[in-house]
């Protein structure tokens, strides 16, 4: 009896470790590209220049909205996403100068 | 993957535009009320209906609403006898569209409604993600 539970058991517990391990599989590929060039202005500027795209298509989308060739909501969404991934970038920066600032106090 | 949040913004953003569409059509029942032929017996302004369905978004894997169609309304004719009015026909009397006010403006009442509904939804997903960005700043 019990061993065939225990076989069920392993079958049942192997689907979720081979998931784990392609997710560490897959962290470690998405790690590698930014481990190569970790350095802190090269991560903020990753961070900027997506916020920065999203704030363009918004302002896109805004000149269009006045001139008449965009609905009210599509302005509104696009300002809206805009100001949240600004207001994400933002506050990302400020959370890793905080941590800049840390470091740069600590006493030696 | 995509974020539950930003789908749900999509899609409020797709039933904010299947409303606005409504109303459109409402609108333009609503004004040609009265809107007769010109020639004697010609066929007035025939009332518009649209209907709604559900469209997959294959990246989002999400169920957007979309308009299926803008289509005539199948009902008779509001009939008038007035001889003087150039649309009369030989027997004098003028064909009024088959728009009822007190739908058009039942159904304005609910697309004014759906909107709300899907602009509440939209301003839950914002609050949501601001309150998650929130938690970032205070810690």
């Amino acid at each position: 009896m019990i061993d065939r539970i225990v076989p069920a058991a392993s079958s049942v517990a192997s689907p979720i470790e081979v998931g784990a391990a392609d997710l560490v599989r897959g962290a470690a590929a998405a790690a590698s590209p930014a481990a190569e060039g970790a350095d802190f202005g090269a991560m903020l500027g990753a961070l900027t220049s997506n916020a920065l795209s999203v704030v363009k298509d918004a302002e896109l989308i805004s000149v269009a909205g006045v001139r008449g060739q965009a609905s009210v909501q599509q302005v509104v969404e696009a300002v809206m996403s805009a100001e949240q991934t600004l207001q994400g970038a933002i506050t990302i920066r400020d959370k890793v100068v905080s941590a800049y600032l840390e470091l740069s106090r600590m006493s030696i | 993957m995509f974020d539950p949040l930003q789908v749900t913004l999509k899609i409020g953003a797709s039933g904010l535009e299947a409303q606005s569409k409504r109303l459109r059509v409402v609108s333009e029942n609503l004004a040609n009320a009265q809107s007769t032929g010109r020639a004697p017996g010609a066929d007035p302004y025939t009332r518009k209906t649209i209907s709604f369905e559900s469209e997959v978004d294959d990246a989002m894997g999400a169920n957007l609403v979309k308009v299926a169609g803008i289509d005539r309304h199948r009902s008779p004719y509001r009939v008038e006898h007035n001889p003087g009015h150039p649309a009369a026909d030989a027997n004098g009397y003028v064909k009024l569209p088959n728009v009822d006010v007190l739908v058009e403006v039942a159904d304005m009442r609910e697309a004014n409604r759906s909107f709300e509904a899907n602009l509440q939804v939209i301003k839950q997903a914002r609050e949501m993600i601001s309150m998650t960005i929130d938690l970032l700043r205070s810690g």
